[in-house]
Formats: C-alpha cells, sequence, structure tokens
C-alpha cells in the first residue's frame, strides 16, 4: 500500500481541519476540542487578527504587529485585500486602500507594489491572490503552533454574496499555503451554527425558527433572514451595505477628536497621512473601549505638529454623534425583513455577530424594532450570548470538525445543488382543534420547511375524551392591527378587550408589546386555509392528549398518522401530492 | 375537536385536498442535521429507515 501513500496524506484520518474567518479587517481561527469550539488566540494573544501583512526590512508581519507599522510604513502595508480577490479592477472600492500600499491593475487581476524584501531592493509585485496566500500562511501556522499538529485543512466562511470567482480565488490563495479548503460556508449560517450547536443547546429539540442574523464588519455590514427548520438553514433575503459599518464608527469619533484637537492647536491632524493614520487607530481602540465601558480615553503621542493629544468621551456622547449610524443599521435590518417578505413579528431571534456588534446601543436600537418575544442575541442584551466576533469562526470550526472525516468527493458530492435544492413548503401545516367556540390552529411544518420533513406535535383531545375528529389544513400567518382605544376608556376596559383578544392569539408566539399598545396593537395570528385530510381517532381516554405526525415527503405528499398518547395502532393515512 | 354523529370514512381517514404551494429554495450545506439530510438523500432513504440503521 506504499503506492497509496502520497493519497492516504490527504484522507481523513490525517487531516486536522480548524475553521477560518477571512475578513477584510480581522480574521479568526478557531478549533474545536471536545465537540466545543475554541478561537485561538495567535502568537501575539489576539483572538482577532488584524488581515494586514507589512514588510519592514524584508521581514513579514501580519495581523496585529503590521497594523500597528501602518502608521509607520504604510507603503508596504497591505489592508483590506480579502474584498478584491477574484475580482477585476474596475468593480473595486479601493477607498480604504488609501492608507496603506494602493491596488493596482495587473492584467485581469489586481496588484499591490511593495518592498517586501530587504530595503534597497526593487519593489514587488504581489497579487491580491499571492498576498492572501501570504497572509492565510501566517494564519495557519499559528493555528499549528497552537493545535501541536500540521493543520492540513479548513472550512473557510465567505459572505453570501461572494461570486464564484471570488469563492475560487479564494481556494486557489489557500492552497498555494497548503492549505486543503474542505467547504466554504456562508456567514450567517456559520454564526447561527455557533448559537445551535452550544452544548446547552443540544439537550434541547432544535427548534424551528427565524433568525435574523446582523453581521456587523468593519469595512461592510451583512443582514440575512435565516429559516432554521428542524436544524436546517435556508436563507430567504440578505442585503448588503458598505457605507454603515465599523470604519463609518471610526469615522465619526475621528471628526469629533480632530475638532477638539483643531480648537486648541489650530492644525488638522486629519491634513497629514502620518497624523491621520493615529488618529483612526486610536478611534478605533476608543470605540472598542466604550463598547465595554461608559468611559473611555482618547490619546495620542505627537498627533500633529509634534503636540500629544488627550481627551475622553463618555458613550452618551458617542452614541448622540455616531446616531445617523446607528440609524443606518436599523434600517438595514428593518428592510432585509421586509426583503424577506416577513414582518418583525415572525422573527425568533437575532443574532448580532461582527465586531460592530458590541456596541451596546445597536443591539439595544434593535431590540426596540423587535417585539420584546423576540431574543436579541448580544452581550449587552442576552446573558448568554456569545462574542460576536467569534460567531462566525467557531461556526466553521463546527462545521470542520463534523466533515474532516469524510472525502473530498463525499463532501462535494453533499454540497450539490441537486442535494441542496429541494421544494421548502409556503403554508403552514397543522391541526385544527376547538376550544370552546374557537378553532384554533396548531402549525406542525412550520413555513418554509424544506421537505421532507417530519414533525410530531402533541394536541389536547376533548377533556370528556371519546371520538376525536383530527383535521389537518394549511394556515398562514397575517398581521393583525388593532387601532387603539379611545383616550377615554378606562384601563379596565382595555385589559378586558386585551384578555378576549388573548384566546385568539393562544396559539401564538408571540406577546405583543406593552409599549406599542399606545399607538397600534400588532399581532400575528394564523390564517386558517385549506383542509388537507381529515382522520377520527375513536374511544380516547378522558383528559388524553393525541400524537399527531406529519411527513411531508419530497414530492409534497404527506403522510399522516395520529393516535392517543402512549396507545398502540392509531390512524394512518397518505395524501398523495 | 370531537368526532361529528355519523362522520365514516375508509380506515377513518379522509383526503380532502392537498399541499398547495411550495418554493424552490437552496438548504445551507452546513451542521449536522444537513448532513443527516444529505446521507438521506444521497441513498433515498426515508426517514424511518434512516433511524433504523
Amino acid at each position: 500500500m506504499s503506492a497509496n501513500g502520497a493519497d492516504q496524506a490527504s484522507a481523513g484520518s490525517e487531516r486536522v481541519a480548524i475553521g477560518i474567518t477571512f475578513g477584510n479587517s480581522n480574521s479568526s481561527i478557531a478549533y474545536t476540542v471536545d465537540d466545543k469550539a475554541e478561537v485561538i488566540a495567535n502568537e501575539d494573544g489576539d483572538r482577532q487578527i488584524p488581515t494586514i501583512l507589512s514588510y519592514v526590512d524584508g521581514d513579514e508581519y501580519y495581523g496585529g504587529q503590521a497594523k500597528a507599522f501602518l502608521v509607520r510604513n504604510p507603503d508596504n502595508t497591505v489592508a483590506y485585500f480579502k474584498e478584491f480577490l477574484g475580482k477585476d479592477f474596475k468593480s473595486i472600492d479601493p477607498t480604504h486602500n488609501h492608507a496603506s500600499a494602493h491596488p493596482k491593475e495587473s492584467g485581469s487581476s489586481i496588484a499591490f507594489t511593495v518592498k517586501d524584501k530587504t530595503a534597497d531592493d526593487a519593489a514587488s509585485e504581489l497579487s491580491v491572490t499571492e498576498v492572501s496566500t501570504r497572509y492565510l500562511r501566517r494564519l495557519v501556522q499559528s493555528a499549528s503552533d497552537y493545535i501541536g499538529k500540521k493543520v492540513t485543512s479548513a472550512v473557510v466562511t465567505v459572505p453570501t454574496n461572494f461570486s464564484d470567482a471570488q469563492k475560487a480565488a479564494l481556494t486557489q490563495a489557500a492552497k498555494d499555503a497548503d492549505l486543503e479548503i474542505l467547504q466554504l460556508i456562508a456567514d450567517p449560517v456559520a454564526a447561527a451554527l455557533a448559537y445551535d450547536a452550544r452544548p446547552e443547546n443540544l439537550s434541547a429539540d432544535v427548534q424551528d425558527k427565524i433568525i435574523v442574523v446582523a453581521d456587523l464588519g468593519g469595512t461592510r455590514s451583512d443582514v440575512a433572514v435565516v429559516a432554521s427548520r428542524g436544524g436546517m438553514y435556508t436563507i430567504l433575503a440578505t442585503a448588503h451595505d458598505y457605507e454603515f459599518a465599523g470604519f463609518a464608527l471610526d469615522k465619526v469619533l475621528m471628526e469629533h477628536f480632530a475638532k477638539e484637537f483643531i480648537k486648541k492647536h489650530k492644525t488638522d491632524p486629519r491634513e497629514n497621512a502620518r497624523s491621520l493614520a493615529k488618529l483612526k487607530q486610536e478611534a478605533e481602540a476608543t470605540k472598542k473601549a466604550l463598547s465595554l465601558g461608559t468611559n473611555a480615553n482618547f490619546s495620542v503621542e505627537s498627533l500633529a505638529d509634534g503636540i500629544d493629544f488627550a481627551s475622553t468621551i463618555n458613550r452618551l456622547r458617542y452614541e448622540m454623534i455616531a446616531r445617523s449610524v446607528f440609524e443606518g443599521i436599523n434600517r438595514l435590518v428593518e428592510g432585509v425583513v421586509k426583503k424577506a417578505g416577513l414582518d418583525v413579528l415572525d422573527v425568533d431571534e437575532v443574532i448580532l455577530s461582527g465586531g460592530s456588534a458590541h456596541t451596546p446601543r445597536i443591539a439595544a436600537n434593535l431590540g426596540s424594532i423587535f417585539p420584546e418575544s423576540t431574543s436579541i442575541l448580544a452581550p449587552s442584551t442576552f446573558a448568554t450570548a456569545l462574542n460576536p466576533s467569534e460567531l462566525a469562526a467557531r461556526g466553521a470550526a463546527l462545521q470542520a470538525s463534523l466533515i474532516q472525516e469524510f472525502e473530498i468527493e463525499d463532501i462535494e458530492q453533499s454540497i450539490h445543488p441537486a442535494v441542496t435544492t429541494v421544494k421548502h413548503v409556503a403554508n403552514a401545516i397543522g391541526v385544527l382543534a376547538k376550544h370552546g367556540e374557537e378553532e384554533i390552529f396548531t402549525p406542525i411544518i412550520a413555513p418554509e420547511t424544506a421537505v421532507p420533513a417530519r414533525r410530531t406535535v402533541h394536541v389536547e383531545a376533548p377533556k370528556a375524551g371519546g371520538d376525536v375528529l383530527i383535521k389537518i389544513v394549511e394556515g398562514n400567518t397575517h398581521i393583525k392591527v388593532t387601532q387603539p382605544e379611545p383616550k377615554s376608556k378606562e384601563n379596565g376596559d382595555d385589559k378586558a378587550k386585551k384578555d378576549a383578544d388573548d384566546e385568539d392569539e393562544d396559539e401564538s408566539d408571540f406577546s405583543d408589546d406593552e409599549e406599542e399598545e399606545e399607538q397600534e396593537k400588532r399581532e400575528k395570528i394564523w390564517k386558517v386555509g385549506a383542509t388537507l385530510a381529515e382522520a377520527a381517532v375513536r374511544g380516547v381516554k378522558a383528559g388524553a392528549k393525541v400524537e399527531v405526525t406529519i411527513n411531508v415527503l419530497a414530492d409534497l405528499s404527506v403522510t399522516v398518522a395520529t393516535r392517543e398518547v402512549g396507545a398502540k395502532g392509531g390512524v394512518r393515512g397518505n395524501i398523495p401530492a | 375537536p370531537t368526532l361529528p354523529e355519523g362522520w365514516s370514512a375508509d380506515k377513518d381517514f379522509k383526503v380532502v385536498g392537498k399541499v398547495s404551494a411550495s418554493t424552490e429554495r437552496t438548504i445551507e450545506p452546513v451542521g449536522p442535521h444537513f448532513l443527516a439530510h444529505a446521507r438521506r438523500a444521497r441513498h433515498k432513504r426515508t426517514f424511518s429507515e434512516d433511524d433504523r440503521i
């Protein structure tokens, strides 16, 4: 078998796979230990490793060290290059590269000119793929040093609007760095997986829920609406924005402190490149401090004209000057929920991901858009929230640990469109039960569930028992808006009305927001659609429950099985497609 | 609800309609539940067959 030696080296058991988030501003590496994902710190102690590569006297620096060279050695420092992979020069936006090595056209690709050898040598032209390769090599080296084994493979996260050409360029860059890419997965899905795969969640059943993932990065913000059905994710809508992101928040602080400096010293630190670089770096540090504390210092040695500058800012003031950016993020999130054809009442979870998601005000603002029943998963609003910066890397690491045993052909076959593109039911399927006079719909299969799917619920039989009719129906939600009662009404009347309303929203997952009741009351209610089938369960004991299992097959035919809980047999039937 | 008087059907099951609307969408190939789905899809197994293995 020695002839197969080379093949075996790449076979499953030999692999050491990690999760990588390769961002424009920062990158992370993560590894799973005992099914738990851990984000790895590099040798500088950074878990968020700046995506920057710098050359000084022929030595290569990356991450935090390279970032420091943006001040003294900007021309030989390459930053914000990930977005340029697989693109042509005309389609890129080089705004963020003004303060470092500039991108330039090189054939069909993009390149940077830096002195990566000793200072006296001529500058070299490095393609963006080559820059990525060198950076990835350093990332993987850090991971290998930490794990103590050579890392051979990785799952890498990419934005949902990454084109095939960009994916191919990334895969090539990784290959050149001797890194096998097992799979490229979407950022928002990685974040959702990071939450769903937490050990405390695994014991519980995966719930059907609608998740909004707001990935707020340094140079871009990406929002996605994801339907999570039985632990499988389907992206319903996405939005990408290059304006309301972390750099805009840095800029707000830069402007603020630059004005303060001008007032005192009559020089504008923004007019000098080095002063501007110092200003930007300190503004970012101050912004991070404001996510943790309510007060932060801003101080730069020799900011401009040899003058030191020190100042402070409190969080309230910062939130005031950054308001327009925060509002932009709100609009982005609201827009994508609408794009998915949903209402904020349909959203069960909002996952805040990315570096800018640490900002407490952003979480608070989103909390006010969504009903109280929606969980906002961010450190300031959710006690057991994960670190937003680490989500995507954790998700990638979990996926890597799941598939590292697989052959590469198995992975390719599994992610083939024939497997991933399936029908999703447009309406909910559930049972109709009578509670007093009201007919109540209990959803069993949620809308936008991928088929085949199987769900089981227990519905209460009439108290007296006897023969029970199970009606399988379709249903969909709509938003009922109740105009407010005239002000003159007593509180007691309102209360009585609310209690009455409560009955029809019994099965709804959402409780209405007390605050909003002042204006108008919006609630999600189920509208019963066509009946699919009826089944009779005879001789049910008093107070018993009936178990209903619905299995929707890939061709949309449905099998229904009903029986009294604990009883044998029951009624089965098949609804053809 | 209680069974109305005189309701009867073959084997106590009556088909009235069928699933009306669906859309073709793409599942994200991520997570343990997807991998289970892919395994079933590739071997053309049903849920219960999969459970037995």
